[in-house]
């Protein structure tokens, strides 16, 4: 059996469902009859994940997408030890997540809620101290790995200063320095760039990147197509629980290079124009992005054969204050191949 | 793969876990004297609480205070201003051990540090106990000052053994200890727990006997007072802080504190495990 960093089989989380949330197969059952005394009924349960398969490589950083509620935040979560899986195993470095939960727990460096993650009344030097102390790094060797990681991080001028006055940047900083103090193999980063000015984020995805040098495992979930296009070796898409595509960028990117990305920019956007769009034969994948404040959209969509959709487009821009000002087709991004899996935007 | 595969660099072992308990008690007295309020608060409250009653207490006894005698016959006390702060004081530390010890675990995850801390290989329930010896702290220094206080500005003498004050105190500290530690199970569960704190401050109000003796209460009401541990506090910090009481003498009171304190121990020790359980299955620690 290969020695893999994690691998995960048939992973099945199910929670307690909200009214109206619960799984639909269990919603559609008839309600049965209360009786007094009567034993309470099970509860609907939701399913936030649903059989995920994940085997990734020593040495590799592995990209997790999807949208909000696809399941990356449960099954990171699931394979960090803070939940338990309803079905399916996992194994950490070796170690399965439940029945060795502290030894996965060594094994891992986590970056859970960014700059929640660490305390705000303590400073960025005493943040580092106290979770070197958590994870059992002797105090001797602690003092000279918090000098390292400060140093790394770019944070010696402001270490002992309280982290309430750090930007969010040098917060995400101190909880990446707290994940990588034990030198764990794997480091789990969930969304390590979220609300990061795009210096900052630059400087992330850079130590990331210098990580996986150093011969770090990273599992990484992340909303940007780009981070992930850029920094991962493989990428695995989820959505409503399941894997639903696993290849390298490139390898998924080919998955639909037959078709062609039609890019507009417009003013005058409205609901009766994409239906118009949508109706035209040969495109999918309709979706739009406002551009700011101002009222202008980004259309992308999807069509087999750009010549003979374009007039279509054209004249169903003409026309109702629509203004039509840019126009381009473009090579599929790694953002196409996500609309064209999953049938909506990773920020929907 | 070019670079060599790291190897942590954490260690096993006992002490490994003491040295982590030793830091969430560091980091919760750092983040605790960063508050100024808090110690602020430290000197306040000894006087505050107390004064109702015992503005009361005068007042109810008569312009030429001739009510005094018949409290103080009652009581058996010697000073009741004393006998008054003494019980106040008990209701006190329950009640700020509720809401400081009961609520951290709680205060933890809505901050966002709990799974975080949770993340680690660290013992969990040593974050409870971790939060627990600063708080320990604070408590004697609260009533260190409650003591300088009432002495300076109402000549409250402690005539009985400053040891066996303290000695009194620490058999209660399982018992109330042990509470806080199955609330903060509790509330971190149910989210919201300030009506059960209500009802655990309002219980030990009425009836441990903190502004009177529980003689007055009727039977059924003694009953329920001698399942409650702060009753035998109350009971045995009285004896030692105004007579010349041994340990001989405290013993009804002491051995019972025990004993309540091992079971409220216990409770608090496996609803901690029950409810670290659930929420591994729930979820329950990642939602606010």
């Amino acid at each position: 059996m290969a020695d893999f960093a994690i691998d995960a089989r048939q992973l099945v989380k199910k929670f307690p469902a909200r009214p109206g949330t619960g799984d639909k197969k269990a919603e559609d059952s008839p309600a049965p009859k209360r009786r007094l005394f009567a034993r309470k009924e099970p509860k609907t349960m939701f399913t936030a994940v649903n059989g995920v398969d994940l085997q990734i490589e020593r040495g590799e950083i592995f990209g997790l997408l999807g949208p909000n509620g696809a399941g990356k935040s449960t099954t990171i979560r699931m394979l960090c030890t803070l939940l338990e899986p309803t079905s399916g195993t996992a194994q950490v470095n070796g170690f399965d997540i439940v029945k060795q939960a502290n030894d996965v727990r060594r094994s891992l460096g986590t970056v859970l809620a960014g700059e929640r993650s660490i305390y705000w009344k303590l400073t960025g030097r005493e943040n580092l101290e106290y979770f070197a102390a958590l994870y059992h790094i002797p105090a001797d060797v602690a003092k000279k790995r918090v000098d390292e990681l400060i140093e790394r991080m770019e944070l010696k001028d402001r270490s002992n200063e309280l982290v309430e006055k750090y930007s969010t940047g040098m917060r995400q900083r101190i909880a990446i320095a707290k994940a990588l103090l034990a030198r764990p193999p794997i480091l789990l980063l969930d969304e390590p760039t979220l609300g990061l000015d795009p210096q900052a984020a630059r400087r992330v995805r850079e130590l990331i990147a210098e990580l996986k040098q150093e011969g770090h495992t990273i599992l990484l979930t992340t909303h940007y197509m780009e981070e992930a296009d850029q920094l991962s070796d493989r990428i695995g898409i989820i959505d409503t629980g399941k894997v639903i595509a696993l290849d390298t960028p490139e390898g998924l990117k080919r998955r639909i290079d037959q078709q062609e990305v039609i890019r507009l920019e417009l003013t005058g956007w409205h609901d009766e124009l994409a239906e118009k769009l949508k109706s035209i034969a040969g495109i999918e994948n309709l979706t739009t992005r406002q551009q700011g404040e101002a009222d202008l959209w980004e259309v992308n969509m999807h069509a087999q054969n750009s010549r003979t959709a374009l007039p279509r487009i054209v004249e169903s821009i003409s026309g109702n204050g629509t203004r039509l000002v840019n126009m381009n087709i473009v090579k599929p991004s790694l953002e196409d191949v996500f609309i064209h899996l999953t049938g909506k935007a990773l920020r929907d | 793969m070019e670079a060599s595969l790291p190897v942590s660099l954490g260690q096993r072992g006992f002490g490994a876990d003491l040295r982590a308990l030793w830091a969430v008690m560091r980091r919760e007295w750092v983040i605790f004297t960063r508050y100024p309020s808090w110690v602020i608060a430290l000197f306040i409250w000894p006087v505050i609480f107390p004064m109702l009653y015992i503005l009361t207490a005068r007042a109810l006894a008569g312009p030429d205070g001739s009510g005094m005698a018949v409290f103080m016959e009652i009581t058996g006390a010697s000073d009741f201003i004393g006998y008054i702060v003494i019980g106040t004081t008990v209701w006190m530390w329950q009640n700020i051990v509720l809401w400081d010890v009961g609520f951290s675990l709680r205060n933890e995850q809505m901050r966002g540090t709990l799974e975080s801390n949770w993340l680690s290989p660290t013992w969990r329930f040593s974050y409870l106990l971790g939060h627990t010896g600063p708080q320990v702290v604070s408590m004697f220094m609260f009533f260190s000052i409650t003591a300088l206080e009432f002495g300076l500005m109402f000549g409250v003498r402690l005539n009985g053994s400053v040891w066996m004050i303290l000695l009194t105190a620490l058999a209660a500290i399982p018992s109330i200890y042990g509470l806080g530690f199955a609330f903060a199970s509790l509330v971190i569960t149910v989210k919201e727990a300030n009506a059960f704190v209500f009802l655990i401050r309002g219980m030990v109000m009425i009836f441990c006997g903190i502004t009177f003796p529980i003689s007055l209460l009727p039977g059924w009401m003694q009953s329920i007072a001698k399942w409650l541990p702060q009753t035998y506090l109350i009971h045995g910090m009285r004896e030692a802080a105004f007579s010349n009481a041994g340990i001989r003498e405290l013993a009804p009171d002491l051995i019972p504190l025990l004993l309540f304190g091992t079971f409220w121990l216990v409770v608090g020790y496996f609803t901690f495990l029950w409810m670290e359980r659930r929420a591994r299955r729930t979820g329950a620690i990642g939602q606010y």
